[in-house]
C-alpha cells in the first residue's frame, strides 16, 4: 500500500486548506477537512451568504453539527452549521419540521457550511492548519459513538404517544381544512363558464366526464380492439388459409433457427458430456 | 474459482433473427416432414437435437477406431506366440515367474486337477464393440480367447477348478505381455467385480492409453462341459472341500451363481451373434442403447457386482425386439422410451423373462430360476441368468428409476434431456437418508448368524456378496411403509497390477445404503404388528426382539407393536435410524459402531438452544399459533374506526424459513436500564448485551374507505393514527403490552413480539400518481412505491405460498434453513435476499426432476448447493411454479433471453412475478453470485469424501479478506447461534418464559452489530465491502475495492475518507487507510476487540 511511500502530508488542491481532525487523543492518524470560503456564481442565497460561509469537505461520520460548531467557534461566532451529503444549493429550509414524519439524518462522510457572524471567522479558520489536529471528541465535550450511541439511540426511537397524538392531530385538522376550502371552490366553478366561455368537465356533477387517466385511455382502446375483432372473419377466404399455414410453418422454422442456436451455445460450452 | 458459465460475450443467447424470406420461403416436403416429426415425437425441436449432439459427443470416432482395430491385431499375434508349459499340478504354481501373481483367491488352496499352458485356439472380439454400441469416456473392447480342449480334464466343473485353470491361463498371458512393448498397462481386474471371473486389461502404449482398454476373457473350448450340468439346481461345490474336511458331507446345495458364472463363458460367441442379428436393419438401436447406457451410468447403476450392464440392456432390447414391443424402424430416442416402459412396468423379480425360443423340455423353466436367483433374466441358450448377481432391491432400483424417468417424459414442463441424461445421481444426493456400512468384513458374522453356508459356497466364499441380498431384505421389511426404495451401492474392486496379490472381498471398501421415504410415514412412532393370539404375533416377536411388545389400542384390539421413543421432529426423522441399528445389531450381528448413519449430521447448526431440544419446528408451530390467535384478535377488535380486512405475516418465521425461530423470552429487569414513564427497558452499558428479540412483521389492511385522504403525507398520519389507536386497542381489550411507533406498534404476546404494520391498499397506486403535462393521471414506479407493494403486496403473498409448500413438504422449512444457514455462515447473507433463497429451495421441492421431492432436510441442502453450483444462471431464468400457477413458461424464456443483458444475474421467475425478479434485483452482484458459485463447487469435494466433514462446510474461507475485525462476544446478541457453540456464554437478560402479562417491554430489534455495520456502510462503502455472519458471527471481514483505491484526480463530490497528496508531482487523491482503520474502532466503540489488518495481503 501507499503506506510506505512518501507522503506530502496537508496537501489541498487549488483554493482549499487541509485542516487536520482526529477523533480523540489516542488516535493517531488524523482525517483531513477541506476548506475554502463558499462562493455560488449567480448572487448567494440568504442561507449561505458568500463571504461569511466555510465551505468544509470530508467530515467524517461522529463529527456533527454541534462538533463542528465548538471546532469553528474559536475562530468567531458560528451563527449556524448546515450538512448534507453532497454540495449543491441547499433546498429552502422546510418551514415545519416535524419530529416524527421525514426525518432524513446524513450519515457516513458529508460536507458542511459552517456560517460565521463576521466574514473573519472564515480567515481565521483558514489559518487553523498551522496547528496541530483538531479534536472531535474531548473530556469536556464527549461525543458518543458504538455501544452508548446505538443506546441512546434506542432510546430516542421511542415516541411520546401523547406528542406524536397531537401532531398527527393538528395536520390532519389543516388537511381537512385545505381540503374543505378545495372542494368548496370546485363546487363554486362548477359549470361556470370561463372568460372564454368554455366549461370544465369534472369527474363530480351531473354529467360526470371520463377520468383523465392512462388506465382508462387504455381500456377504451382495448375495447375498440375487441369491437373490430369481432367483426373480421377468421379463417373464411382462401387467402386467410394459406396466411395461416404459412404462419405456422414460419413459427415452427423461428423455433428450430432458436433451437440450433441454443444447441451451438452449448456445444460451445461442453454441455453434451454425461460424464 | 470454477465456475458455472463461460466467460466472454459470445457465450450468452442472442434471440434468434431470421429475415422475412427465410421465415416466409415455400418449404420443401423434406422440411416438411421433419418439422412434423419433430413437433409429433419430441416436445420440442430442442430435445432432438440435444440427443443429436449427445449421441455425437459419446460415439466412437471413425479415426480412433482404426487405432484400435491395429492394436487388436497386434494383440492377436503375439497371443499366438506365447510359448506353452510342461503340464503341473493346479497347486504347484512355481512355475510362474515372481512378476505375477494368480489373480484369484484360492481359499481353500489344495484343488485337484493339472494345468499346462497351449496357445488360444481362437481369438474372437465380443460383445459391444463390434456391436458399435460403446460409448465415451471408457471404451472397453472385449476379447474371448479360447482355452483349448487339452487344457482340461474330466470334472474340471467342480470345486473352482475351471475357475483356477482360467486365471492361471491369464496369468501366464499377463506375464508375457508384461514385457512387450506395445502395452502401455496390464492390469488384472475382476469382471463385473464378481472375483470368481479375473480378466485381464491391455492399454496400449503412449498418449492413447486412456483411448481404449482391451479386456481378455478366457473361455472354455466349445462342448467342453455339459449343459445338464450346470442347471440351476446342480451342486458343483462339494461342501467337504469347501469346508477343508476329509469326510464327505451328505447332501448337495445346488450352487446356481457358480454353475452360471461358468456357463457365461461358454456362450459368449452366441451371445454375440444373437445380438448382431437383432442390429441389422436397425439404426436406431446403436443410439438407443448409447441413450440407455448414458442413462444408466448417470444412476450409478452400470458398474459392481450385480449391475445393470450395457451387455444386459442391449440384451432386453434384443428381447423387446423379439417381443416386438420395438420394431425396427424406432429411433433412438423412442428404443430409450420402449425399453424404459418396460422396465416401469415388469418386475423381473416376480415374472421372469427369457430369450430362450424353442422349448426344449430338458431345459430348465423360469420357475427353477426364480427359485435360485432373486432377479430372473434368462439368456437364448435357456441355460444362463443374465441377471445372476442382481439383488432384487437393485432391480427395483432400476424399476423406480425408469417410471420416475417416463414421468419426467411425458411432463412438458420438465427439460427431460437435462434430467433424464445429463444429470448425475449420487446416492448422496438422490436418497433421504444414506448409511455406510464402515467395515464390511463385520458381513463375515452376518454370514455365521444367518447361517448363510451355502450361499458361501455358491458365491465362492464372498461373504459381501451372499449377505447382501439378505441384508437389503431384512432392512426392506424392517422399513416397510416407511421406505419407498430400500438400494444399496454395487460392491465395486480397483483393477490392480499383475504383481499384486489379488484384492480380497473386503477391498470394496465401504458399502453404501440409501433410503427413500414415503413423507407421510416415515417418521411414525408406531409399528403395529398382529393381535397377540394370532400365529403371525410370534413371528412379529422375533423379528423386532425385545422392542416388540404388548399394548392395547384404542379400538381395544391387543397387539403386538413396536414403539420408538422419539420426542421432537427432528428425533422422529431419525426413527429410521433406530429401526437399522436395531436390526442389523439384532439379525446381521452388525455392531452400531461400524454403520456411520448420515440422516442428521449437519441439523446441529440449526438447533436452538444449548440443549440438544429439536431443531425448531416446534418452536415455529408455537409462533404460529401465536400468531394466529393475535389475528383473530385484530380482526374482532371493537371500537376501531374502520374494520381489518386482512392480516397477513411476512415474516420468515411465519412460513417456517427462519434460521432460528423466536423463543417465548421475557425479561430480567436487573440487567437493563429502566424507562418508567413509558414502561419500557433499555439495554444497559454496563451489561452484556441483551439476547435478541426479533419483532415479527405482521401487515394488518385496513378497509378502504373513502375517509382515507388521498395524499401520501395525509396517509403516513392516519397510519401513525392508527398505530396508537392499534396499541391502545389491544392493551384495553386484551391487556396486551404494546410500543406504538410512527410505522409500527410492537405487540409483547406469549413471550414473542409481533410488529403490526397498517396498510392501505391504494397507497401503493398514489405514491405512483404523476401528472403529465397536458393532465392526464399516469402511474409510474416509483423506489417508494416499489418498495411499499413488495412489503404490503408481494411479501405476504410469498409468505403465504410457501406456507403452503411447508403443508405439502413437511422437510421443506428445515431445508430452507439449512441453506439460508449456510448462505449467512459463508458472510452472505447481507449480499442476497432471504427471499431468494427461499424460491431457490422451493423450486428444488415443486422441480425435483430427476429425483424425488426431498424428505430430509440434508439431502434437499446438497441439492441446494449442487443446483447452486450447476445452474447455468447467464442464459437460463429460474422457474419457480409456486401453486403450479404457470403456464407460459416459454413465453418467459423467450423475453428473457431477448432481454438478458438489463435483468438480475439470477432471474427469478414466479407465477405473479414473471418478468421482474423482484427478490433479486439488487442483491445478489455479479461478484457475489460467482462467490457462491464457487463456495458451493467447493462442497461437494467434501461431501464425496464422506460426510463426515460437512460440518467443515459451514466454516467460511477468511484467507482472502483484507481487514478482519474482531468483536466482543458479549455485546453480540445472536452468539449463541454461531456454528461452533461457544464454550462460554453471558447472561443475556432474558429468561424462557410466555406467560407474564404485565411487564415492561422488553428491548426489541437491538443488535449492536447490525447497527455498527449499517454505520460501516454508510460511511465506506464506496471504498470497501463488509461481510459478516449475522448468526453469532464475531468476525467482520473487509474487503478493499481495489478501484478505489487507485490514485484519482481531486474531485469535490469524491473526497469521502480520503487525503489529497502528491503522487509524481500530481495532486492526487487517495483512501486515508491509517485513519479509516482508527475510525473503524472509534465507531464501533465498545464492540470491537481489535482491528486486524492484513496488510501483506494488499497489492494495491
Amino acid at each position: 500500500m501507499a503506506a510506505a511511500k512518501e507522503r506530502v502530508v496537508g496537501a489541498a488542491p487549488a483554493g482549499y486548506t487541509a485542516l487536520a481532525v482526529k477523533f480523540g487523543e489516542r488516535q493517531r492518524s488524523p482525517h483531513y477537512l477541506l476548506v475554502k470560503e463558499h462562493q455560488v456564481r449567480e448572487g448567494a442565497g440568504t442561507t449561505h451568504p458568500s463571504r461569511r460561509t466555510l465551505f468544509v469537505l470530508n467530515v467524517p461520520p461522529y463529527c456533527s453539527p454541534d462538533s463542528l460548531s465548538r471546532l469553528f467557534s474559536r475562530c468567531g461566532n458560528v451563527q449556524s452549521v448546515d450538512v448534507c451529503e453532497k454540495p449543491g444549493p441547499v433546498e429552502k429550509k422546510e418551514k415545519l419540521k416535524s419530529k416524527f414524519f421525514n426525518r432524513k439524518t446524513v450519515t457516513g462522510f458529508h460536507v458542511a457550511y459552517v456560517v460565521f457572524r463576521k466574514p473573519s471567522g472564515v480567515q481565521a479558520a483558514k489559518a487553523l492548519s498551522q496547528e496541530g489536529p483538531l479534536l472531535i471528541s474531548t473530556e469536556t465535550h464527549p461525543v458518543k459513538t458504538g455501544i452508548s450511541k446505538w443506546i441512546a439511540s434506542y432510546a430516542a426511537s421511542v415516541v411520546d404517544q401523547e406528542e406524536l397524538k397531537a401532531e398527527v392531530d393538528a395536520y390532519m385538522q389543516d388537511y381537512d381544512k385545505k381540503i374543505a376550502e378545495e372542494e368548496a371552490k370546485a363546487a363554486k366553478e362548477e359549470g361556470v363558464p370561463d372568460e372564454e366561455g368554455w366549461v370544465k368537465v369534472t369527474r363530480k356533477g351531473r354529467k360526470p366526464g371520463l377520468p383523465r387517466t392512462e388506465a382508462a385511455n387504455l381500456r377504451v382502446l382495448e375495447k375498440e380492439k375487441q369491437k373490430r375483432a369481432r367483426k373480421e372473419l377468421l379463417n373464411f377466404y382462401a387467402w386467410q388459409h394459406r396466411e395461416t399455414k404459412r404462419e405456422h410453418i414460419a413459427q415452427l422454422r423461428k423455433k428450430f433457427e432458436e433451437d440450433k442456436q441454443r444447441i451451438a451455445l452449448m456445444r460451445a460450452q461442453r454441455k453434451f458430456r454425461p460424464y | 474459482p470454477p465456475s458455472a458459465d463461460a466467460s466472454g460475450p459470445s457465450s450468452s443467447l442472442q434471440p434468434a433473427k431470421l429475415s422475412r424470406a427465410e421465415l416466409y420461403k415455400p418449404p420443401t416436403s423434406e422440411e416438411l416432414s421433419q418439422l412434423k416429426e419433430t413437433e409429433d415425437l419430441f416436445h420440442s425441436s430442442l430435445l432432438r437435437l440435444q440427443i443429436e449432439e449427445l449421441l455425437k459427443e459419446v460415439t466412437l470416432k471413425e479415426t480412433k477406431k482404426k487405432k484400435i482395430d491395429a492394436f487388436l491385431h497386434e494383440i492377436n499375434t503375439l497371443l499366438s506366440a506365447i510359448p506353452e508349459t510342461p503340464e503341473t499340478e493346479l497347486t504347484d504354481q512355481t512355475w510362474l515367474p515372481k512378476g505375477v501373481k494368480v489373480p484369484f483367491l484360492q481359499v481353500p488352496f489344495s484343488v485337484k486337477g493339472r494345468f499346462r499352458f497351449v496357445p488360444p485356439a481362437e481369438l474372437k472380439v465380443v460383445g459391444s464393440y463390434l456391436l458399435g454400441t460403446c460409448i465415451k469416456p471408457e471404451i472397453n473392447v472385449d476379447v474371448a480367447v479360447t482355452m483349448p480342449q487339452e487344457i482340461f480334464q474330466d470334472k474340471d466343473n467342480l470345486n473352482q477348478r475351471y475357475h483356477r485353470k482360467r486365471a492361471l491361463y491369464l496369468a501366464h498371458i499377463a506375464q508375457h505381455f508384461s514385457k512387450e512393448k506395445l502395452f502401455g498397462s496390464v492390469k488384472f481386474a475382476y469382471m463385473n467385480s464378481n472375483h470368481l471371473k479375473p480378466i485381464l486389461l491391455l492399454r496400449p502404449q503412449g498418449k492413447d492409453e486412456k483411448m481404449v482398454t482391451v479386456r481378455i476373457h478366457a473361455c472354455p473350448a466349445p462342448g467342453l462341459f455339459k449343459p445338464s450340468r450346470f442347471y440351476p439346481n446342480k451342486n458343483n461345490v462339494r461342501t467337504a472341500w469347501f469346508m477343508e474336511q476329509n469326510t464327505p458331507k451328505e447332501g448337495r446345495p445346488p450352487t446356481p451363481h457358480y454353475n452360471n458364472s461358468i456357463l457365461c463363458d461358454t456362450v459368449l460367441l452366441s451371445h454375440l451373434h444373437f445380438l448382431s442379428s437383432a442390429a441389422t436393419d436397425f439404426p436406431g438401436m446403436k443410439d438407443g442403447l448409447a441413450l440407455l447406457k448414458v442413462w444408466l451410468n448417470q444412476r450409478q447403476l452400470s458398474k459392481g457386482l450385480g449391475c445393470f450392464s450395457g451387455f444386459l440392456v442391449s440384451m432386453l432390447v434384443a428381447y423387446l425386439l423379439m417381443k416386438r414391443k420395438i420394431v425396427r424402424m424406432m429411433s433412438g430416442y423412442q428404443v430409450l422410451r420402449s425399453t424404459l416402459q418396460f422396465l416401469a412396468t415388469t418386475d423381473l423379480s416376480v415374472t421372469g423373462i427369457s430369450l430362450a425360443k424353442d422349448v426344449d423340455s430338458s431345459l430348465p423353466v423360469l420357475d427353477d430360476f426364480h427359485q435360485a436367483f432373486e432377479v430372473v433374466f434368462v439368456d437364448p441358450s435357456g441355460l444362463v441368468n443374465l441377471c445372476a448377481d442382481m439383488t432384487a432391491s437393485k432391480y427395483q432400483q432400476v424399476q423406480f428409476e425408469a417410471k420416475r424417468s417416463m414421468e419426467i417424459l411425458d411432463d412438458w414442463m420438465v427439460d427431460g434431456f437435462q434430467a433424464l441424461l445429463m444429470t448425475s445421481k449420487p446416492m448422496l444426493r438422490a436418497f433421504d437418508h444414506v448409511f455406510h456400512l464402515k467395515h464390511v468384513s463385520k458381513l463375515q458374522s452376518t454370514c455365521k448368524k444367518m447361517q448363510l453356508l451355502n450361499e458361501l459356497m455358491d458365491r465362492g466364499g464372498n461373504y459381501v456378496a451372499a449377505a447382501l441380498p439378505f441384508v437389503v431384505s431384512l432392512l426392506g421389511r424392517g422399513l416397510a411403509g416407511r421406505a419407498l426404495l430400500v438400494a444399496h451401492s454395487l460392491p465395486q474392486i480397483p483393477e490392480w497390477p499383475i504383481d499384486a496379490e489379488p484384492p480380497k472381498h473386503k477391498d470394496v471398501g465401504s458399502l453404501t445404503f440409501g433410503l427413500l421415504f414415503d413423507p407421510e410415514f416415515a417418521a411414525s412412532t408406531l409399528e403395529k404388528g398382529p393381535q397377540a393370539d394370532h400365529p403371525e404375533a410370534l413371528d412379529f416377536r422375533t423379528f423386532w426382539g425385545e422392542k416388540s411388545e404388548l399394548r392395547r389400542f384404542q379400538d381395544s384390539s391387543i397387539c403386538e407393536a413396536v414403539v420408538w421413543k422419539a420426542d421432537t421432529i427432528c428425533h422422529k426423522r431419525l426413527i429410521p435410524e433406530q429401526i437399522v441399528r436395531h436390526l442389523l445389531k439384532l439379525h446381521a450381528d452388525i455392531p452400531e459402531s461400524s454403520i456411520c448413519y448420515t440422516g442428521a449430521l449437519l441439523e446441529s447448526v440449526i438447533r436452538t438452544g444449548q440443549e440438544a431440544s429439536g431443531t425448531g419446528e416446534e418452536a415455529m408451530v408455537s409462533v404460529i399459533c401465536s400468531y394466529d390467535d393475535l389475528s383473530r384478535k385484530l380482526w374482532n377488535l371493537k371500537e376501531l374506526p374502520l374494520t381489518v380486512t386482512a392480516v397477513q405475516g411476512v415474516h420468515p418465521a411465519l412460513r417456517y424459513t427462519d434460521v432460528f425461530p423466536p423463543i417465548p423470552m421475557k425479561p430480567i429487569y436487573s440487567s437493563h436500564t429502566r424507562m418508567r414513564i413509558k414502561n419500557l427497558l433499555l439495554p444497559s452499558e454496563e451489561k452484556p448485551c441483551p439476547a435478541y428479540i426479533a419483532p415479527l412483521k405482521i401487515i394488518c389492511h385496513m378497509e378502504g374507505s373513502g375517509q382515507w385522504p388521498q395524499d401520501k403525507e395525509a396517509i403516513k398520519r392516519i397510519k401513525a393514527a392508527f398505530h396508537l389507536q392499534l396499541a391502545e386497542l389491544l392493551h384495553q381489550q386484551h391487556q396486551l403490552v404494546c410500543r406504538p411507533a410512527v410505522t409500527h406498534t410492537d405487540v409483547y404476546k406469549d413471550g414473542y413480539v409481533f410488529r403490526l404494520q397498517v396498510a392501505y391498499h391504494r397507497e401503493p397506486l398514489i405514491l405512483k400518481e404523476v401528472v403529465t403535462p397536458e393532465g392526464m393521471l399516469k402511474y409510474q414506479d416509483t423506489e417508494e412505491s416499489r418498495q411499499l407493494e413488495l412489503e404490503i403486496l408481494h411479501l405476504p403473498y410469498l409468505t403465504s405460498s410457501l406456507h403452503g409448500l411447508q403443508q405439502q413438504h413437511p422437510v421443506f422449512g428445515s431445508t430452507c434453513r439449512l441453506a439460508k444457514r449456510w448462505v449467512s455462515a459463508q458472510l452472505l447473507s447481507d449480499s442476497i435476499s432471504e427471499e431468494c433463497v427461499d424460491l431457490l429451495v422451493a423450486f428444488l421441492f415443486l422441480h425435483p426432476a430427476p429425483f424425488t421431492p426431498p424428505s430430509s432436510p440434508q439431502v434437499g441442502f446438497l441439492r441446494f448447493l449442487d443446483l447452486l453450483a450447476t445452474f447455468d444462471w447467464k442464459n437460463n431464468p429460474l422457474i419457480v411454479n409456486l401453486n403450479t400457477g404457470l403456464t407460459g413458461e416459454q413465453a418467459i424464456k423467450n423475453k428473457f433471453v431477448a432481454a438478458r443483458a438489463r435483468l438480475p444475474v439470477m432471474f427469478i421467475a414466479t407465477p405473479k412475478d414473471q418478468w421482474s425478479s423482484m427478490w433479486t434485483q439488487d442483491r445478489p452482484s455479479a461478484q457475489v453470485k460467482t462467490s457462491l458459485i464457487s463456495l458451493a463447487h467447493l462442497c461437494p469435494i467434501l461431501s464425496s469424501t464422506g460426510l463426515f466433514f460437512l460440518q467443515m462446510v459451514f466454516r467460511p474461507p477468511l484467507d482472502f479478506y483484507d481487514v478482519l475485525i474482531h468483536l466482543n462476544p458479549n455485546q453480540i446478541p445472536r452468539h449463541l447461534e454461531s456454528v461452533d457453540r461457544p464454550l462460554k456464554s453471558f447472561s443475556r437478560g432474558v429468561v424462557k418464559n410466555s406467560t407474564s402479562v404485565k411487564i415492561l417491554f422488553p428491548v426489541v430489534d437491538y443488535d449492536p452489530v447490525q447497527c455498527y455495520l449499517q454505520e460501516l456502510r454508510d460511511a465506506f462503502s464506496d471504498l470497501a465491502l463488509f461481510f459478516y455472519d449475522k448468526h453469532g458471527g464475531e468476525v467482520i471481514a473487509v474487503l478493499w475495492k481495489p478501484l478505489s483505491f487507485q490514485p484519482q484526480p481531486f474531485k469535490v463530490s469524491n473526497m469521502k475518507g480520503r487525503m489529497v497528496t502528491t503522487l509524481n508531482n500530481e495532486l492526487v487523491c487517495v483512501p486515508n487507510v491509517e485513519a479509516i482503520l482508527e475510525d473503524f474502532e472509534v465507531l464501533g466503540e465498545g464492540l470491537v476487540k481489535s482491528v486486524e489488518a492484513r496488510t501483506e495481503k494488499w497489492t494495491i
